[in-house]
């Protein structure tokens, strides 16, 4: 190996530590008793902290919460943005690039501007501390995401392939769940994670719109946080919470720029 | 050419009514609110443009605003060039250590936004590494009451979260750089910043782009982690606008939160038009990204 590999390997490994330093602490503490509690001595090692996060009805709660918003979220994403997504993939219209433009807007509106109305809107349509109102409210930034995600698959197969499919005598809606979805199968997938993982780091909505009840993951860790914090049980369910973020960066890992793709 | 049909728009009806519901609506109200004094929802009195005219006046406001613009300045001083030279690296460490290299920065993407600060904070703590590692170099860091250490922990934190997007969107752009470009500058035996100006550079403009658009934005309105770190302390020393405007929603000023909201949303919307404009001039094909 020469000077510059040496160099790179180097630099490899001090910006793989400088990423994985926080983690590791979070692994280290995560199997650690930071409390003395329920006869496990201070400082011992072992999955005390993982099976208290089964034993606290409030955190398990929190995972089927965050759970079921999420990916109430994704379906709403990819059945509000498929159709979208082929219309601007094969038609020009009427404010094609303005569409476009108001969803960049917003897909970029940061949730705290946007969160106090929300809350009021969203207590008179019933939709607090419901799974249904974080869902729909996720689709503000990640509804932009999965139509450019959906039109740049869809963009990619050529229009002939629609046409074939009219000829035959399919209606739109036969194309779409015949035809269409089978041909973008992979695209969809790489949006589904998106919207997947967007909706499941976010936390400004999500507080703001479980007040009582319904609270997902993040907010079950911050309540963790108390005059004698548990580091160990908040490290294990932060751990815990990172499991499919983590799952997905390695199912998508040639896609990953995808995600962040804009389109004007 | 795609065929123009204006019952398209039947396609986006769904995506439409979703955003309208779940954006265009609350906007408005915000909107609306900002010309009201709210005391309860029956007791409202409309103000005009008072609010807009108070925020303004106060001088808390014009810091925390050229807090934010210093910050952002700062974040993408630091993480634009630095994710640049990285993903100019990987591509030379071989495909399969780029690969892994690029999962290994992208996790920090994927933390809820709360746990950032909080898995900094369990590593400086004094028992944590970090801060065993601090004492043993008799170093303190002491960001709770100096200034000057909130605000490059606050640094340190947003680079570690964000430095992965830079990289991960810089390597997809100079991955889709032709073979031919490189070897036609070896032709012209091009040296290796000539190579990066006038090839590396132009190529990857769409995707620095797009990241500038996302990590300007993202760094002006940083709020959960500066909130986490030291809610805006010492003595305002990281009050950033979000930080003010969160401070009027959680005292349920709604009049004066809706105001700030709306500035807030119009540098958002700016940035966004500017992001725009200049895309269409610098790409006149129309601004079609990869």
């Amino acid at each position: 190996m020469n000077h510059a590999g040496v160099l790179r390997l180097v630099a490899c490994i001090v910006l793989a530590s400088f990423v994985l330093l926080p983690l590791g602490q979070a692994i280290v503490l995560s199997f650690t008793a930071t409390l003395e509690a329920d006869g496990v001595p201070m400082g011992s090692v072992g999955f005390h902290n993982y099976l208290n996060i089964l034993r606290t009805p409030e955190l398990r709660a929190s995972v089927g919460n965050s759970v079921t918003y999420v990916l109430l979220n994704v379906a709403f994403c990819l059945i509000a943005g498929l159709p979208a997504a082929y219309g601007l993939a094969r038609y020009s219209f009427i404010g094609d690039r303005h569409f476009l433009m108001f969803l960049l807007a917003f897909r970029v509106t940061p949730p705290v501007v946007l969160s106090l109305p929300i809350f009021i809107l969203f207590a008179r349509a019933g939709l607090v501390n419901s799974p249904i109102g974080i869902a729909l409210v996720h689709c503000v930034f990640n509804l932009p995401i999965a139509i450019w995600i959906l039109e740049s698959f869809i963009a990619a197969i050529p229009r002939s392939f629609d046409e074939m499919a009219f000829l035959d005598g399919h209606s739109r809606t036969g194309f779409f769940v015949r035809f269409l979805i089978p041909a973008i199968a992979p695209g969809i997938a790489v949006a589904a994670f998106f919207c997947f993982i967007f909706s499941w780091v976010e936390v400004v909505f999500a507080r703001i719109l479980t007040v009582t009840a319904g609270k997902p993951i993040t907010q079950a860790i911050t309540a963790l946080f108390t005059f004698r914090t548990d580091w160990g049980l908040v490290m294990a369910m932060t751990v815990f919470s990172l499991i499919p973020g983590v799952l997905m960066i390695f199912l998508v890992r040639n896609q990953i720029a995808r995600g962040f793709v804009i389109r004007t | 050419m795609k065929p123009h049909n204006n019952a398209a728009w039947a396609l986006l009806l769904p995506a439409a009514c979703v955003m309208i519901f779940v954006a265009v609506l609350p906007l408005l109200a915000v909107l609306n609110y900002s010309f009201h004094d709210i005391f309860s929802l029956n007791k409202v009195f409309w103000v005009g443009t008072d609010w807009y005219a108070m925020i303004v006046s106060t001088p808390r406001f014009w810091f925390s605003l050229g807090r934010s613009a210093l910050f952002s300045t700062l974040a993408l001083t630091i993480q634009l060039p630095l994710g640049i030279a990285i993903a100019l690296m990987l591509r030379k460490i071989g495909p399969r250590g780029a690969s892994l290299m690029l999962m290994c920065l992208a996790i920090p993407l994927v933390v809820p936004t709360n746990m950032i600060a909080g898995l900094w904070l369990a590593l400086i703590r004094p028992e944590g590494l970090g801060g065993q590692a601090l004492s043993a170099f008799h170093l303190t860091l002491d960001y709770k009451f100096n200034p000057l250490h909130t605000w490059a922990l606050i640094l340190l934190v947003d680079t570690w979260h964000w430095l992965g997007l830079v990289v991960v969107l810089a390597y997809a752009g100079l991955s889709s750089i032709q073979p031919a470009y490189y070897q036609a500058a070896a032709v012209d035996s091009a040296s290796r910043w000539g190579v990066f100006r006038w090839i590396e550079l132009p190529q990857i403009s769409g995707a620095l782009w797009i990241v500038l658009l996302l990590r300007l934005v993202d760094s002006f309105m940083i709020y959960t982690e500066v909130m986490t770190i030291n809610a805006g302390g010492p003595n305002d020393a990281t009050t950033f606008l979000s930080l003010e405007l969160g401070e009027d929603i959680k005292a349920y000023s709604y009049g004066t939160a809706a105001a700030r909201a709306m500035v807030d949303f119009v540098f958002v919307l700016t940035l966004v038009w500017v992001f725009v404009k200049l895309r269409q001039t610098g790409d006149p094909e129309g601004a079609q990204p990869q």
